[in-house]
């Protein structure tokens, strides 16, 4: 049985030494393992407030803090045991915000499976509980760029404006995003496969409906990514979209 | 059974139009032969994924209410997804318009406002697996079957979101009392919640032999993160595939396009890098029933399958 909540203490408040004696009592051996106390004088109590204004974000007042999330939780028992959303949500409460800032590089990392909503015993959604926390830290700017808000943004905006997702541009479009050179057609300013710097993985993957001769895969793709699918009367209803989305600030950050 | 209705709104989503049409074609194949009827969406718009609610969350209210709204407009109280982000997506706005008054009040004069009607009513969405395994199931498919998947060993896929969380997908069985506070009550027709097994019934009733999957059936492949997130996708699908294949399966069979997208695309890369056992390839449970009832892999288009799984199919005279 893995323990769970070790890597909370952060080793240079760890203390153990060679020989130990309290009041003339030699406590050497197992009993040395102090772990010196800490001082925190900075709660930012509106914090949980605006989480719980969110109707996403109202439910984590239920949490009890047993932890079964962090237990079901696949990043933290098969990735990084820093990523623990029990405590996520205890310093979020609290409003610890530079303890939340401290663990900023894995907290992106949710793959956002579930787990952790669907055995809460309290009826926490956890999930969205997390993602309403990570959205409003980077809408304080409490929180640099990462990852996966990145491509988030940059889905949303796709949606936005056409309504449909199509599969190569997202791709290649996140490619381009990465660093790579991307060769687009000079008329549409399409993103062009097979030539410019993809990565090799993808090449290859690229190649296969070529070697398969699936024509019309290919045709049906190339297709799409020369005229994005459109929903058809979308125009109004994006008007009233992206107001919605500035008035939640989600467009800003 | 038969108490969703032969007869629903079919919401194919984003993926199946594109890169999944492989899905879309053999859905359509299976509905057809199972005598059931698909009412394409007309005119409907990305649900959000699992992207857009991180973003925005009133936004994807919208996004979702809109296809609700354009279901009931042709008549209809039941959506069906194939992909497993669709269907929680939309079971996610079910949620909280159900249970939040506020929220869908807002929603509804925010339709109309953008040239859409409101929702007089709330229309139920369901994955596609559990419709099948409801309006047909496993004694329609063993019926239907004319040429077994005999020899077969699949390892069923269920992925994340086809059976959590239960607030949304519906899918937990409580003792009631207190809990009844916490948890909304499970729908009648909703699949196990830890160990789902509709695809399992459906692909052994077309004659194929299911393997031990568990706890795998419903690990994350990465999904969201699958490219924002590279190294911990690829290690969540290094995990699926070598279990897969340790516990015998010839091919993975998969009820959610993005899953199918994430593993394919992550077999790929762990095969470039020599890692082992990880060369099961993956079909989606739909090709292999249209297989099973005859149609040919070009009418299922097995080629689109970007891990290939015809070898394995022809070897066993299935393709
Ligand atoms: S499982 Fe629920 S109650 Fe328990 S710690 Fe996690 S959020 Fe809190
Ligand atoms: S949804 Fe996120 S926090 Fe919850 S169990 Fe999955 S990865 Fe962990």
């Amino acid at each position: 049985m893995a323990i769970h909540e070790r890597s909370l203490v952060e080793p240079e408040r760890i203390l153990r030494k060679e020989r130990l004696v309290v009041e003339g009592i030699d406590v050497s051996g197992d009993w040395n393992l102090i772990i010196l106390p800490r001082v925190i004088n900075d709660y930012d109590l509106d914090f949980a407030k605006e989480i719980i204004n969110s109707p996403d974000g109202k439910t984590i007042n239920q949490c009890y803090q047993c932890s079964y999330c962090t237990a079901s939780c696949p990043v933290h028992n098969y990735w990084d045991e820093r990523y623990n959303p029990r405590h996520f949500i205890y310093l979020a409460r609290l409003g610890m915000i530079d303890e939340l800032q401290k663990r900023a590089d894995v907290m992106w990392r949710c793959v956002s499976c579930h787990k952790c909503t669907h055995r809460c015993p309290k009826g926490v959604l956890v999930e969205e509980v997390l993602k309403v926390i990570l959205r409003t830290m980077a809408k304080k700017g409490l929180i640099e760029e990462y990852p996966s808000k990145k491509f988030d943004k940059f889905f949303t905006e796709q949606v936005l404006e056409y309504g449909r997702i199509e599969d190569g541009e997202l791709l290649f479009g996140w490619i381009e995003k990465q660093g790579y050179k991307v060769v687009k057609d000079p008329i549409l300013k399409k993103p062009i496969p097979f030539i410019g710097e993809t990565p090799e993985w993808l090449k290859e993957l690229t190649m296969k409906p070529i070697k398969s001769m699936n024509i019309g895969f290919l045709m049906l793709n190339a297709k799409h990514m020369l005229f994005h699918p459109r929903t058809k009367n979308w125009n109004r209803f994006k008007q009233v979209l992206r107001k919605v989305m500035e008035e939640e600030g989600a467009l800003a950050h | 059974m038969g108490v969703i209705g032969k007869r629903v709104a079919y919401y194919p989503g984003c993926s199946l139009e594109g890169a999944a049409r492989a899905y879309d074609v053999s859905t359509r194949i299976v509905a057809k032969e199972l005598g059931l009827e698909l009412d394409y969406l007309e005119d409907y718009n990305c649900c959000g994924a699992m992207e857009s609610k991180n973003v925005t969350f009133m936004g994807t209210m919208l996004l979702n209410a809109r296809n609700m709204s354009l279901a009931r407009k042709q008549g209809h109280e039941v959506i069906v997804a194939p992909c497993n982000g669709c269907s929680f997506s939309l079971q996610r706005a079910e949620y909280f318009l159900e249970t939040d008054r506020s929220v869908y009040e807002k929603v509804n004069a925010l339709l109309r406002e953008g040239g859409v009607d409101s929702l007089d009513k709330i229309p139920h969405t369901y994955h596609i697996l559990e419709w099948f395994y409801h309006e047909a199931g496993p004694q329609k498919v063993k019926e239907k079957t004319k040429r077994p998947l005999r020899g077969l060993k699949v390892a069923n896929y269920y992925g994340c979101l086809y059976t959590r969380p239960h607030f949304y997908a519906r899918t937990y069985a409580h003792a009631g009392g207190q809990e009844e506070e916490v948890r909304p009550r499970k729908r009648d027709t909703a699949d196990d919640d830890e160990h789902p097994y509709y695809m399992n019934a459906l692909l052994e009733a077309a004659g194929a032999t299911n393997v031990e999957f568990e706890p795998m059936h419903t690990q994350c492949c990465g999904g969201p993160h699958s490219l924002s997130d590279e190294m911990v996708s690829e290690k969540f699908v290094m995990m699926i595939l070598q279990t897969a294949k340790r516990n015998g399966a010839d091919i993975i069979a998969t009820e959610c396009p993005l899953c199918h997208a994430s593993l394919e695309m992550y077999r790929h890369r762990l095969m470039m890098k020599g890692v082992p056992d990880v060369d099961v390839p993956a079909a989606y449970f739909t090709q292999l029933l249209g297989l099973a009832f005859g149609y040919g892999a070009n009418d299922v288009k097995l080629k689109d399958n970007l891990s290939d799984p015809l070898p394995v199919l022809k070897r066993l005279g299935l393709a």
